[in-house]
């Protein structure tokens, strides 16, 4: 959902008139001592004429003021939200609630040190906040902002009580963009659409522009612009809206992600890393190269951050039996992982093309305790694989949690999963903070069905930082031999969403190529569909000779043996460090170590020293 | 106005839909076949279209398709079958049975237009729910082709919008899974078919699993009628060999009408 917008200082009707026809979704009175401040007659008058449904919702601004007046001035005004701006106590929150039934109560919160803990004290009393600049004159207005840095602290609280949270004081048309990077529920805005004393429509238009470009996918059905949705059978809607509604509901919880978090830390290794590659940057040249090391989680690659949570979910669903797909094995071995340390049983298909060439894969699920199912369907590889899995869960729905392994599938995997990867992001802001002082001027981040680049790309959109994902081009991009489903693929549905296919002139799907096993899929995240071709992230694709040559260098250079996907890369890099400069930074995601593939790389290098 | 809408097929009772893969194993065998399972009393046609990825079905039908695409079946290939069977003579409403990848490639206004030339009634994508379906839905029924919904046992609170969107008939699924034979089927069905029934003016056949005349018979009291696949595809299936050989293929064909004769015999 984009930011939602209040216009606060209404003082006339034209005023109300050019918020509501500029987009605004609250409108704000002032009821107190203040250049702003209004009768509740005059706003009655005002927005009579507005239309009843879907209105911007009314709210009146209070310095603590008596109830009887609150009382008086909602019912006259026809308020919709009183906002209670002054030194108001939970339990005058509460009580005015009680007296005022159908009006919600916001409470201001000054930021200042024990702001947070102020909002703690008005949980289950205040039905939303707003975090306002901590003034002289408690009415704010005065066009100073505080240190967003804050805001996604209070962002936080105000989702673990479940409430809207407006960050309110100085965010003019100029710095908005600043303010939005911090995600904010809301922007209450004032003095910023003023000119002189008065409101200024263009501002209020220009500030709604600014909101509308937030980055806000999927949408209420599921799609990524014109990529995503739900094409399954009529069996298995039921329980995409159940799996969608657990999903919102118990993320939301407070246990949830303290168990999750606990998990990814203690178990799996969070937070990852972030080394820098010395030796890489000096013989590539330019940018100063990062790796994001997702290596060193348990079990090796990425794939553990969404399984864990994704169990996680499942378990607290009251589901006991968990399928999943895998190609590589990568994914089923972190399923299987997860199956084991949270007493779940897991069934993991694979096609027997693949069982065949991942021998060791298959024999780690089993000891793990999971049951391999050999697919012999179709072309018996990752696309099989999961049509099979798909079946089984169609057969098997009111038991079977279908944990899909990448941003692909119907709606609302590709968001979960997303979501579920983003730690890879998040960290990486921070760490590149921490240890550079600035963000990476590129990130990149291999693409198979597309899970790790979405986790490091979706808290970067918007931000500035070059994005790339890199597809496998196999034998090379003009030989059949390839998987670049972006950069040669053509529109269409494979396991449910719509988004770009390796596909024959009738719409037969077929078996993609590349030497990796985690980037031979012949679709893609419908996410990444979407970014291609709105330009936000850019798509190059890299040859197995160029991948091969990249995972050398690594384990020569910094001795780390990373996977033959991430390997695709650093090839990217290998490729793009030159043409930055040496102030520049490159961010890279490591989603995987190479273990799982020494056998592919001793066949192809011959395990001789070069 | 299709043949689906025809009171002819709205107002007739234990109506019997046939499922088949167009092409399987040649389109000459398939035509022939259309035709001698209306000789053995089908109401209407499913004609199923050869996909790589066929998700709703079990592992017969996903084997009849692929002899079908031995021989080179693919949509247009069906497409151009049904002209044929039309001109041997078949005259009951056709259904065309495809996902909607081979749907978004063709395009949906040009294969509208050669549904209609072909000799079709209405379409059933299965991959295709309610929500996904409202732009192509209206496009089928401004041209007189019915986009045929499925309801399952799984549906619940979504049976009543499903219900009252159907055109030509609903395609009631009579159990969790794929298409394929089944032994048993839950008691529940038939209240959820009277449910159903309550929405809707068309038709509510049901299907997915029935294979014995004996469960025919079931759904055909319990619903409209009753759609026949997996079963019947097997038996075409047995007859690979027969069907493409020129000198031995009109017996076979006898043979599979035989069966479905009795399959549907009361
Ligand atoms: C190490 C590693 N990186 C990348 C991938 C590709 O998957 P995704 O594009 O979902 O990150 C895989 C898949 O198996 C993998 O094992």
């Amino acid at each position: 959902m984009r930011p939602q917008i209040k216009f606060c200082g209404m003082r006339s009707k034209k005023d109300v008139v050019n918020a509501c026809s500029a987009g605004a979704d609250y409108l704000g009175f002032i009821f107190a001592p203040s250049k702003r401040r209004v009768r509740p007659e005059d706003v009655c008058e005002w927005t009579a004429e507005l239309p009843q449904n879907n209105r911007a919702l009314l709210t009146g601004v209070f310095v603590d003021e008596e109830e009887t007046t609150i009382i008086q001035t909602a019912k006259t005004a026809g308020l919709d939200i009183i906002q209670c701006h002054g030194n108001e106590t939970s339990v005058d929150v509460h009580a005015m609630k009680t007296a005022l039934s159908g009006v919600q109560v916001f409470k201001t919160i000054h930021h200042e040190s024990g702001a947070l803990l102020r909002m703690k004290e008005f949980e289950n009393a205040a039905d939303g906040f707003l975090v306002d600049t901590k003034t002289e004159h408690s009415m704010g207005g005065t066009g100073t902002a505080f240190d967003w840095d804050a805001v996604p602290e209070y962002s936080e609280e105000a989702k673990r009580q479940g409430v809207p949270i407006f960050i309110a004081g100085g965010i003019t048309a100029g710095n908005a963009d600043e303010l939005l990077k911090y995600h904010p529920w809301g922007l209450d805005i004032s003095s910023g659409i003023e000119t002189g004393d008065e409101k200024d429509y263009r501002k209020m238009v220009t500030i709604m522009k600014k909101t509308a470009n937030v980055y806000a996918f999927p949408d209420e059905l599921g799609r990524f612009g014109d990529f995503g949705g739900k094409y399954v059978p009529e069996t298995l809607m039921y329980a995409l809206t159940q799996l969608e509604e657990a999903y919102h509901t118990i993320t939301a919880e407070e246990s949830f992600k303290a168990e999750l978090q606990q998990e990814l830390k203690r178990y799996a290794g969070r937070p990852t890393e972030i080394t820098y590659a010395g030796s890489l940057t000096e013989a590539y040249g330019g940018a100063q190269i990062y790796l994001k090391r997702e290596d060193l989680l348990h079990t090796g690659a990425h794939k553990i951050n969404n399984a864990l949570a994704q169990g996680l979910l499942a378990k607290k669903m009251g589901k006991t039996e968990i399928i999943a797909e895998t190609g590589a094995g990568q994914h089923g071995v972190a399923t299987a992982t997860m199956a084991a340390r949270f007493g779940l049983s897991c069934k993991v298909f694979m096609g027997a093309e693949d069982m065949k060439r991942q021998e060791l894969n298959v024999f780690r699920m089993r000891l793990l305790g999971a049951e391999v199912l050999e697919v012999q369907s179709g072309g018996k590889t990752l696309k099989d694989a999961t049509n099979e899995a798909i079946r089984h869960w169609v057969a098997n729905v009111d038991t079977t949690f279908y944990l899909i392994g990448s941003v692909v599938g119907p709606h609302p995997y590709p968001m979960i999963v997303r979501n579920f990867q983003r730690v890879i992001g998040d960290e990486s802001i921070r760490q590149m903070e921490e240890i550079c002082g600035k963000q990476p001027a590129e990130a990149v981040a291999c693409v198979g069905g597309g899970s790790n680049a979405m986790g490091m790309f979706y808290p970067y959109i918007n931000s500035g930082v070059r994005l790339t994902g890199i597809e496998a081009a196999g034998k090379g991009m003009d030989t059949p031999d390839h998987a670049a489903t972006l950069s040669k693929g053509r529109k269409g549905v494979l396991h449910g969403a719509l988004s770009y296919l390796i596909q024959d002139d009738h719409g037969n799907v077929f078996e993609p190529y590349s030497i990796s096993a985690g980037l031979d899929y012949p679709g893609i995240g419908p996410e990444h569909a979407h970014l291609r071709d709105s330009g936000i992230v850019n798509y190059e694709a890299v040859t197995d000779d160029e991948a091969m040559d990249a995972l050398e260098d690594l384990c020569r250079l910094e001795g780390i043996l990373p996977a033959i996907e991430t390997a695709h890369a650093l090839a990217y890099v290998k490729r793009a460090a030159k043409s930055y400069s040496e102030d520049d930074a490159l961010l890279v995601c490591l989603s995987g170590r190479g273990d799982k593939d020494v056998h592919t790389i001793q066949q192809v290098l011959g395990g001789a020293d070069k | 106005m299709n043949r689906l809408t025809q009171p002819g097929f709205q107002t007739k009772d234990a109506l019997f839909v046939p499922y088949m893969m167009s092409g399987d194993p040649t389109m000459d065998a398939s035509t022939d076949i259309a035709v001698a399972l209306q000789e053995a009393g089908a109401d209407a046609l499913e004609w199923g279209v050869p996909f790589s990825d066929p998700l709703a079905d079990g592992p017969v039908i996903q084997e009849a398709g692929k002899r079908a695409q031995k021989t080179g079946g693919n949509l247009p290939q069906a497409l151009a079958g049904m002209k044929e069977a039309r001109k041997k003579g078949l005259h009951i409403p056709a259904v065309l049975f495809t996902y909607v990848n081979p749907v978004l490639t063709y395009g949906v206004e040009a294969l509208i237009h050669d549904m209609k030339e072909s000799g079709f009634d209405g379409i059933l994508i299965p991959d295709l729910p309610y929500e996904e379906s409202t732009d192509w839905r209206e496009k089928f029924l401004e041209n007189g082709l019915s986009l045929v919904p499925l309801i399952a046992p799984s549906s619940q609170n979504r049976t009543e919008k499903i219900s009252k969107s159907a055109d030509g008939f609903l395609y009631y699924v009579t159990s969790l899974g794929v298409t394929g034979e089944r032994t048993s089927f839950s008691e529940k069905i038939a209240d959820d078919i009277a449910a159903i029934q309550n929405f809707t003016e068309v038709p509510v056949l049901a299907g997915f699993g029935i294979t014995t005349n004996e469960h025919v018979r079931h759904f055909q009291s319990i619903a409209d009628g009753a759609i026949v696949g997996s079963a019947i595809v097997k038996e075409i299936g047995k007859e690979e060999e027969a069907l493409l050989d020129s000198r031995t293929r009109a017996d076979a064909v006898k043979r599979i009408k035989s069966f479905v004769e009795a399959l549907i015999s009361y």
